[in-house]
């Protein structure tokens, strides 16, 4: 829909006549023009509303004398039309300095707590807070620093801090990418048992890093500057590391500037002449075509070209239009043909930037079909008026501001052109193959706005848990902890390796597993090993195992992932058996794709005479313990981690031997591999005084919390803490001890419930080795506590598939029917010598112990769900 | 716009003579008009809308025309029409605020679905949000397929949906404080809250009024409220009959963790009507003791047919007993009759309308190679080994000249987990013969648009071409952002473009005589616009 407007001009260069164009502001120029008493012709077409008196011949008025600079002689040139467009150049743009940090906390719009807000902020409505921010102390690199700081002590639990940009003066709001900005804590939320004291983090959007404006100087337009800005976020913080983010912010605005384009024809040589004025700076390319006769395909014009003239792929000429000599502005003078129609032209400012006319290409029809237009009409005093040509070639004006008269004019246009294109598409095959593509694209272009508005408004009502978040966890801080929801299933035994196709057996049971509610199972390690059942790893990256090869694996576990049931890996990054004896004869030289040799070995185990660093942890005697601390081994170890991810898909990890090495170590390589759910297994002994074990195994779960902080709680660990004191509970008939001295369960999940991954048995202490096995016939007590307490239950696969089966998935179905996750509030009603009794979320009660227990007679209705020998379990109505 | 569609008109009615003429009387309307130029895309985006608004017009006018022109000019009989294909808007479109949700991206994906050829879109209709006569979100998103183009199919749902959230009216869950028997309700006494039980149909349990009153009142509301689009923007009505809009009970266990449906379900008749209802009916034939509740040997929702409990058993389960005859007749009656009811309120409020109406069955299909078929049982379709329980069905919808919906046209057997003995493909085909018998017309659906991928492409494609099941359309759910994510929207893309633009064979490629007539009458199917 552009603006046509129809006027006779003196055709001179238009440095020579700045009162033809005007330098302008539209709506003052259109003002003159109507107030000027001489003639104005202007455009052109009447409705048939209009008054015959309106009707005029056009008269077509011949230009002065004029200079002509450069290419042909139009002394005695003939004005035919001339058109004016408005334009709309995107320019990025300043951030206006006064900026307001619009600061909201957690995933769900909460207000930040009052103690968290920095001085100067105002509250906004009951969800947010507005900040500003202040021009910084600091200053670096000449850039001037605005921030804001944020204290907050860490035992406020929030779990993110989201916040969008404000400016000022224009309310101009600005996100990343779409979104909020986002700074996750999600791990210091959940360690609200370890964690104390007071962090604090500074936002500043500053560096207003100036680069000099691009810039054009147009009359009326406001000087404009460039920007760049970025936010640099820092956070200091115990127990995370420093963390530092930059976002781009930039800032996109329209400029409004103008073309005019004139045709002309010569009076002696009748040549006509195309000329472009535009007041756009700098370097303007006029990308152009002529059409031929009806056609409307681009064709390359017939020599000559203008000067400075590419020509673009044998389809457009692309002009570089000559700067005006008041530097305001560039125009051009181009010959073209009699036979041409019709110049068809877009314009170029650089390689991303093109302008066309509100989506259309500019058409500046020439040749017969002006000749053709054989009544014009004034509509002086009116704004807007529409070229419409009905079907029997009459022009017509419309002269109305009514928007529904607009409206129907396009759809009057998409007729012609439907009809048009329709005919000229039949007899042209290779432009509808053009036209297909630009739908295409334009159909891409449009698909791929709708999909980033849906990403990017989801989460308006988003479940706690959805499964994209689990799919890509955070950037920021990777986590392998899951969603809360987990309950795992320990998926082999010690004797599993025997038949040599445990994968393919497994994969009988995949539905079973499903079907009885387990979300996460864990397979056996999958590497060639010294030892049958895998823990004695020695080419990493052959997965032929005892288990079944890696066919049979990747099968089992996309089949694990078909029912819904993520798999862990066990991994065994302490030790590696080596391939090769060096020359004393020990056995510390690797082979396989990860050749490493002694350098790889900790220095302090004698019998493999490493060449590394002393370890950062326990030694296991029986293989060469690895030196983490070697760069090339943790590359390597990060390598293969996202190798079996990707390779095989597992969606997760089970460390081995933790002990082995420093926990530091472990954040990196979860870090690295980005895993969904990752456990290690920290086991050591349990305090025992006299042969007794002690009431307070604060000692040893203090070790395991140790460990999972130094892993920066990416990881979780089995509670081995817990099933030591169930032990003792258990068989001494001690219930008492199931509570600590501060009321809540003595073990790991007493005090990290989100990273505690709670087991009664394993591969190592029950199967066919029982180096400590529960104590026989307690198992459904065991997995009573366990299934309806926090953390994050693992079922072994030998209770699994026996005669406890029933009752497990009984407890299973009562853990997720009440959504009790690794967080569930937990009460302890009960803990003496012969009974113990909680109550979960207030939804699940469980006693288990020989003595008497009834949940409390509130409000509730307590329903017996599950019972059994020594154990019962409540829910609510 | 008045003035607009009068232009359309005229130059539809002028087609016809223009081509009758000869190409020559065409020139001056074409070359003319270059005052508008060869596109670039943004403005193809408005004009492909408009064109697609003419065609609305045209259809008419002009396809008939051409239709008699084309049986003169060749006996040879046309190649099947190609089912339309319609794509379901997001469920929450609406929000439970009555608020257009992402309204911009409904806006560039309705002109992306518009370009590409698709026939129109699904609206799915909230009762709870729509309840106190307010429309307006509604009608603005109907407005707003129809100025892109797109034809409309609504889905009025009489059911809620926890994610997103669509809760029912709120006088419903007030009734339900006092009595929340009005829900499903299952063994454990879990309750469904998302769609009042079948057995409450006819009882004055919605402060006075029976749910079936209601619905209609429901039924009425919306046939004044969308007047202005049943005549040319609205192709079908389609009346959701239960839970997800099905006709089923709500026999899948209750939403946790997101993770797939595999087990038998459950029995949903332990509200106190259901139960009083199965009580008089166990006296009826004089087995009262069989009127004391369900089945007490059926497995819970996640189990497998075989693990434990009896009912399902291959051999000699209860199932096949008099007793699991008895309680499965009563209990697959219950639901034939509810959609018979529901059927015949909807055919009152909104049966002379020119738009048929469409109803949804379940896809139960695991467990379908069993002779039992538990998780069909449980979700009310009595459709043992040698009982047949779709054709039932079939002759409701008959009844009522209502199409049925079959979800999952895009499952095949390979793709289906072994140990679950699921048989999508001879399920689907069961129900689409039974509906066959009784002439009903099939729409397909597919089950889950994440789930779709290259081969459920396939699938659907082989199963709309089939000639013996003779598909009336397809539905493709949904809208959002798992449909133009990057992986999903190429194959998407794909596959509609197959659908909507056959390659002309060189021998039936048209003269240029006809190929106009083809253009203007092929216009309603969009063919023409992917090369304009």
């Amino acid at each position: 829909m552009a603006l046509v407007h129809w006027k006779p001009v003196l055709h001179r260069p238009p440095q020579e006549t700045p009162g033809v164009i005007p330098r302008w502001k539209r709506r003052s120029f259109l003002g003159r023009q109507i107030c000027r008493p001489r003639p104005v012709f202007r455009s052109i077409c009447c409705s048939k509303s209009s008054k015959d008196d309106r009707k005029r011949t056009r008269p077509i008025v011949s230009s002065g004398a004029t200079q002509t600079p450069s290419l042909a002689d139009v002394d005695e040139a003939k004005l035919l039309f001339t058109e004016t467009f408005p334009l709309k150049r995107p320019q990025t743009i300043a951030l206006q300095q006064d900026m307001i940090l619009l600061l909201h906390i957690c995933s769900e719009w909460d207000q930040p707590p009052p103690e968290m807000r920095p001085p100067d902020s105002v509250v906004i409505k009951d969800y947010a807070i507005e900040t500003p921010l202040k021009k910084g102390t600091s200053l670096s690199e000449g850039h001037i620093i605005y921030e804001a700081q944020i204290d907050f002590d860490s035992n406020i639990p929030i779990s993110a801090i989201h916040f969008v940009l404000k400016e000022e003066e224009t309310g101009a709001w600005f996100q990343h990418k779409g979104r909020d900005f986002r700074i996750s804590f999600t791990d210091s939320s959940n360690g609200g048992n370890t964690v104390d004291g007071s962090r604090g983090f500074s936002i500043w959007p500053g560096a207003l890093n100036q680069i000099p404006g691009m810039l054009l100087k147009a009359e009326g337009s406001t000087s404009k500057q460039k920007y760049s800005k970025d936010t640099k976020i820092l956070k200091h913080d115990r127990i995370i590391a420093r963390f530092n983010k930059e976002f781009p912010i930039l800032k996109e605005e329209f400029v409004s500037n103008f073309m005019t384009v004139s045709l002309t024809r010569s009076e002696d040589t009748h040549q006509k002449f195309v000329q472009f004025d535009t007041d756009l700076p700098g370097d303007v390319v006029v990308h152009w075509g002529v059409c031929k006769a009806d056609g409307r395909k681009w064709e390359i014009p017939t020599t000559p070209h203008p000067p400075r003239t590419k020509i673009f792929r044998q389809k457009a000429l692309q002009t570089v239009l000559q700067p005006k000599e008041d530097g305001q502005g560039n125009w051009g003078l181009f010959p073209i043909d009699e036979e041409t129609s019709a110049v068809v032209f877009v314009l170029k400012l650089n390689e991303y930037t093109w302008l066309n006319n509100m989506g259309a290409d500019f058409f500046v029809p020439t040749g017969n079909v002006i000749n053709s237009l054989a009544e014009f009409g004034s509509a002086l005093g009116t704004e807007t008026s529409e070229l419409v040509n009905d079907s029997t070639g009459q022009a017509q004006v419309t002269a109305e501001k009514d928007n529904s008269v607009t409206y129907s004019y396009e759809i009057i246009k998409e007729i012609k052109n439907l009809v048009s294109d329709i005919s000229s598409e039949r007899s042209k095959g290779a432009k509808s193959k053009e036209a297909q593509e630009s739908i295409l694209q334009e159909i891409e272009k449009l698909a791929a706005e709708a999909y980033s508005i849906f990403r990017s408004s989801i989460p308006s009502y988003a479940e706690p848990v959805t499964d994209s978040d689990l799919l890509k966890p955070a950037v920021e801080l990777t986590s392998g902890t899951g969603s809360g929801y987990e309950i795992l299933c320990q998926g082999f035994n010690w004797e599993s390796h025997r038949s040599g196709k445990w994968y393919a057996e497994l994969s009988a049971k995949t539905v079973e597993l499903s079907s009885l509610g387990f979300t996460v199972v864990w397979l056996p390690p999958p590497t060639e090993s010294v030892s049958p059942e895998g823990y004695m790893p020695k080419d990493l990256y052959n997965l032929d195992s005892r288990y079944g090869n890696i066919d049979e694996l990747k099968q089992l576990v996309k089949r694990f992932h078909e029912v819904g049931v993520k798999v862990l890996g066990d991994v065994v990054l302490n030790h590696r058996c080596a391939h090769y004896q060096n020359k004393n004869g020990v056995w510390n030289i690797f082979g396989g794709r990860l050749n490493w040799d002694d350098r790889a070995v900790v220095a302090d185990d004698p019998h493999f005479q490493g060449r590394g660093n002393k370890s950062s942890g326990d030694s296991f005697h029986a293989a060469p313990n690895i030196d983490h601390s070697q760069d090339f081994v943790r590359n390597d170890l990060k390598e293969w981690l996202c190798w079996l991810r990707k390779e095989v898909g597992y969606d997760g990890w089970r460390l081995d031997f933790v002990r082995g090495f420093w926990g530091g170590y472990v954040k990196d390589y979860i870090e690295a591999s980005e895993p969904y759910f990752a456990v290690g297994e920290y086991w050591d002994s349990l305090s025992y005084t006299y042969g007794e074990m002690d009431h307070n195994q604060d000692a040893h779960r203090q070790r395991i919390i140790d460990w999972i902080n130094a892993t920066n709680g990416t990881a979780g660990a089995f509670d081995v803490t817990t099933k030591g004191i169930l032990h003792t509970a258990l068989e001494r008939c001690e219930y008492w001890r199931l509570c600590d001295e501060h009321g809540k369960p003595p073990g790991v999940v007493g005090w990290w419930p989100s990273r505690a991954v709670t087991f009664i048995e394993n591969h190592d202490t029950g199967s066919t080795q029982g180096h400590w096995r529960f104590p026989s016939g307690k198992e459904m007590q065991g997995y009573a506590y366990i299934l309806t307490h926090p953390g994050t239950p693992a079922v072994f696969y030998d209770h699994i598939f026996s005669h406890c089966q029933h009752d497990i998935s009984k407890l299973i179905s009562i853990r997720n029917r009440n959504k009790i996750n690794c967080r569930s509030m937990l009460k302890i009603t009960k803990a003496e010598r012969d009974v113990y009794a909680a109550v979960i979320d207030e939804k699940v009660a469980v006693k288990i112990g020989p003595g008497h227990y009834e949940p409390p007679n509130g409000s509730k209705r307590w329903n017996v769900a599950a019972e059994g020998v020594n154990y019962r379990v409540w829910e609510t109505s | 716009m008045e003035l607009g569609l009068k232009v359309n008109q005229a130059t539809a009615k002028l087609e016809p003579f223009l081509i009758a003429q000869n190409k020559v009387a065409r020139k001056p309307a074409t070359e003319t008009n270059n005052a508008a130029c060869l596109s670039l895309p943004r403005s193809l985006r408005k004009r492909a809308i408009k064109v697609g608004r003419i065609r609305v017009v045209q259809d008419e006018a002009v396809v008939a025309e051409k239709r008699m022109k084309s049986t003169k000019l060749s006996k040879v009989n046309p190649p099947r029409p190609r089912p339309p294909i319609f794509v379901g808007l997001p469920l929450d479109v609406v929000s439970d605020l009555n608020i257009v949700n992402h309204d911009k991206a409904i806006e560039a994906g309705l002109c992306a679905l518009s370009l590409l050829g698709v026939h129109g879109v699904d609206l799915p209709i909230s009762w709870g949000i729509a309840t106190d006569n307010s429309w307006s979100s509604y009608l603005a998103i109907a407005a707003m397929a129809r100025d892109a183009g797109l034809r409309l199919r609504v889905s009025l749902n009489l059911h809620g949906h926890e994610h997103p959230n669509l809760p029912l009216p709120k006088y419903v869950s007030r009734a339900a404080h006092s009595d929340p028997d009005i829900f499903f309700t299952d063994l454990s006494s879990n309750r469904y809250h998302d769609c009042l039980s079948f057995s409450v149909d006819d009882l004055p349990v919605l402060g006075g009024r029976t749910p079936m009153e209601v619905y209609e009142e429901f039924f009425h509301n919306f046939r004044h409220a969308f007047s202005d689009f049943f005549d040319s923007t609205i192709t079908d009505i389609t009346v959701g009959l239960g839970p997800n809009g099905e006709l089923r009970y709500p026999s899948f266990p209750p939403p946790s963790n997101n993770r797939p449906i595999i087990g038998v379900g459950e029995f949903q008749c332990y509200d106190k009507y259901m139960l009083a209802d199965l009580k008089r009916h166990a006296e009826d034939v004089c087995q009262p003791f069989w009127g004391l509740g369900g089945p007490h040997d059926a497995p819970r929702y996640n189990a497998s047919p075989n693990l434990g409990n009896n009912f399902f058993k291959e051999r000699n389960g209860s199932w096949e007993t008099p007793y699991g005859q008895f309680f499965l007749s009563w209990y697959s009656g219950i639901l034939l009759s509810h959609g018979d009811r529901l059927l015949s309120v909807a055919s009152n409020a909104l049966g002379d309308l020119p738009t048929p109406m469409c109803a949804k069955v379940p896809f139960v299909h695991w467990w379908h190679n069993t002779r039992s078929r538990p998780s069909q049982l449980t979700a009310g379709l009595y459709n043992t080994h040698g009982r047949d329980g779709y054709e039932s069905i079939a002759s409701i919808f008959a009844k009522h000249s209502c199409k049925m919906i079959i979800p999952g046209i895009e499952l095949s057997d390979r793709d289906q987990h072994q140990e679950l003995q699921s048989s999508p493909e001879s399920l689907f085909s069961q129900i689409v013969t039974a509906c066959k018998k009784h002439g009903v017309r099939v729409v397909g659906e597919n089950s889950s648009l994440i789930r779709v991928g290259g081969n459920g492409f396939n699938r659907i494609k082989k199963n709309l071409f089939d000639n013996n099941m003779r598909l009336d359309s397809l539905t493709y759910h949904r809208m959002g952002v798992e449909l133009f994510c990057p992986e999903n929207w190429p194959l998407f893309t794909e596959f509609v473009r197959s659908m909507v633009q056959p390659k002309w064979d060189s021998d039936d490629k048209p003269n240029n005589e006809e190929a106009f007539s083809i253009i203007a009458s092929e216009l309603g199917n969009d063919q023409e616009m992917q090369r304009v």
